[in-house]
């Protein structure tokens, strides 16, 4: 699946006036990609990543899944096609508390009341297995470590075979093991997998593992590079 | 899926889901308890009239309730046997009295005078002595729950009324009225006692034939004696009701207290439901950033709202039969007629509904955006 952006904007409004935190830009974002959005606190890509996500609206601009334009999607419809298309990874791992691992997977899937099928509880079953989450089904996600818990988040995001998976700073929260055992996660998600994986941060660690490295500094697009094949490139 | 996640938030919240169902729980035993006590002091007022035996009663005219009548004449009792479609008719005789007690006090009763042999409108239940005791001119049968009025007298102890030389025959059961003690004697008793005028009555009694028209009897009734007022039973029995209901401030009192307890209710459900979504608030964004619309969380938020209801009405009523069962057969009225119990349950679980309305506004502005820091 493609996702591209065309001109995208955003203001918000810090209660005296109207602030431009996004200035327009153009991205266009492809599968089998595990993509960085970089840059300093305030730059703008958590708010780029929600645009994309379909959580905020752009102030101008237009964005394109599979040339189709979800720009203007209505509440309702933008959010069942988040259910179907997207999966997301937080900052935090954003469980349920009171729903046990297992179900925090099925909330993705049936919180529009649908039905959770034999298939859905084998596809659970086997990312316990692929993220190292074995056991955990029945288990509150207060009895789960920090790292555990992220991996059930990113496990929550695949649940439905998702086209897009958008992180939002997925390691800031977990030490350097299991940031990386994160990030090799999320790495094959989107080599192996062909997905499309959209990752923010400003954490140094997480640049090795981005095959396109997109740098915002106040709102603009300062450096969009690809630094795996760049290297490649260099080292040839 | 969306029930599921209502009812495990529901089960990890513990405390909150308490005092939510505590909300409900209030509603329905306070409401239930004020309604049964009420139930049971309507059937207080109408309490001769509903066990009379009788399908029609033939009073003075533009009688306000069943206790405040002119005497009528006991001709009238002819003219009424004279219709095809009447079976009996006997009359009653209404009045008030003074009943020494067993300490040299007087207690004031409502004298309740029943011709012999038939007794018609006379106990309907007993528990202790035999019915026939009345058939006696000087026997008298007074309700076991007012026996201590009296001094709690042993059966054949003598007494007076107004002077007048009395024996306590025989004990009724469940005869307690909201007007005074009922005392049960012969009609010629109560007109001794009382000085009532020869052959005049507070009302006839009318039993209909089986199987007759009762509109029709109750039109030709009407149409033989215009200068009375007739009424089928269940009629002067509301009309007797609705009387003390409306002109002694009980059901406005009631009515009061009724709606206080579901005020204290409502403020209960919605303070602890949305104290529980204001805990809740990251977890709705989630739920939204993932997919939910506003409409899946309404649905979650509602079904908690239902769940708490449900199990909180089950409560309430287990609580209600118990001080219901506890209290049967005791000197406080209480009475819940089949009709009340599922429609207080529906208005209990409207009221659940409008309590999580306010938790509903509060989640439905949990904003998905939120959830990215």
């Amino acid at each position: 699946m493609e996702l591209q952006l065309e001109g995208i904007a955003r203001d918000f409004w810090d209660g005296r006036e109207l602030r431009r935190v996004l200035f327009p830009l153009n991205l266009s974002l492809t599968p089998g990609e595990l993509t960085v959005l970089a840059g300093p606190s305030g730059s703008g890509k958590t708010t780029l990543l929600s645009i994309i996500g379909l959580v905020l609206r752009p102030s101008e601009g237009r964005i394109l899944l599979d040339g189709r334009e979800v720009t203007g999607l209505p509440d309702d419809a933008a959010a069942t096609l988040r259910l179907s298309r997207f999966g997301f990874v937080f900052q935090q791992p954003l469980l349920i508390e009171g729903l046990t691992v297992r179900e925090n997977l099925f909330l993705a899937v049936g919180i529009q009341g649908g039905r959770i099928t034999a298939a859905i509880r084998g596809r659970a079953e086997e990312l316990f297995t692929s993220l190292g989450l074995q056991g955990t089904g029945d288990m509150l996600p207060a009895m789960l470590s920090g790292g555990m818990k992220q991996r059930v988040s990113i496990a929550r995001a695949l649940i439905r075979n998702p086209a897009v998976i958008l992180c939002d700073e997925p390691t800031s929260s977990l030490d350097a093991e299991n940031g990386q055992v994160v990030m090799d996660i999320l790495k094959r998600i989107a080599v192996e997998e062909g997905r499309l994986v959209v990752v923010v941060s400003h954490d140094a660690r997480v640049f090795p593992y981005a095959d396109r490295l997109v740098k915002l500094e106040n709102g603009r697009v300062v450096a969009d590079t690809r630094p795996l094949s760049e290297g490649a490139e260099a080292g040839a | 899926m969306r029930s599921r996640v209502a009812l495990r938030l529901l089960l990890h919240d513990r405390s909150s889901t308490a005092g939510s169902l505590l909300g409900v729980v209030a509603i329905v035993f306070l409401v239930g308890q004020q309604l049964s006590i009420l139930f049971g002091l309507l059937n207080y007022m109408s309490v001769l009239v509903d066990h009379s035996g009788a399908d029609v009663w033939i009073t003075s005219a533009r009688l306000r309730n069943a206790d405040a009548g002119d005497l009528i004449s006991g001709r009238y009792l002819e003219r009424v046997m004279g219709l095809p479609e009447v079976q009996w008719a006997d009359p009653l005789l209404l009045a008030n009295g003074l009943v020494r007690t067993a300490d040299g006090s007087f207690e004031a009763v409502r004298l309740v005078g029943l011709r012999r042999p038939r007794l018609t409108g006379g106990p309907w239940a007993l528990a202790a002595g035999e019915g026939e005791a009345l058939l006696d001119l000087e026997a008298v049968a007074v309700d076991r729950l007012d026996l201590g009025k009296f001094g709690n007298p042993a059966l054949q102890r003598v007494t007076e009324i107004n002077g007048r030389r009395v024996r306590f025959g025989a004990v009724s059961s469940g005869a307690r009225a909201f007007q005074g003690t009922l005392v049960f004697l012969s009609l010629d008793k109560v007109k001794e006692a009382a000085a009532t005028p020869p052959g005049r009555y507070s009302a006839i009694l009318v039993g209909l034939k089986p199987g007759v028209d009762r509109e029709r009897a109750l039109a030709r009734l009407r149409a033989l004696l215009p200068e009375c007022g007739v009424f089928s039973t269940p009629e002067l029995s509301r009309r007797t009701q609705l009387y003390y209901l409306t002109n002694t401030g009980i059901g406005g009192s009631f009515g009061f207290s009724t709606s206080i307890a579901v005020l204290i209710g409502v403020v209960i459900i919605t303070l602890t439901m949305y104290a529980s979504v204001l805990g809740r608030t990251r977890d709705f964004a989630v739920m939204r950033a993932l997919g939910a619309r506003r409409r899946d969380v309404a649905v979650v938020v509602l079904c908690q709202a239902l769940m708490v209801g449900a199990v909180g009405i089950f409560l309430g009523f287990l609580c209600l039969a118990a001080i219901l069962n506890a209290t049967r057969g005791s000197d406080i009225p209480s009475y819940m007629p089949a009709s009340v119990p599922p429609l207080l349950a529906g208005i209990t679980l409207l009221v659940s509904l409008l309590g999580s309305l306010v938790a509903l506004r509060k989640a439905l502005q949990a904003d998905p955006a939120s959830v990215f820091h």
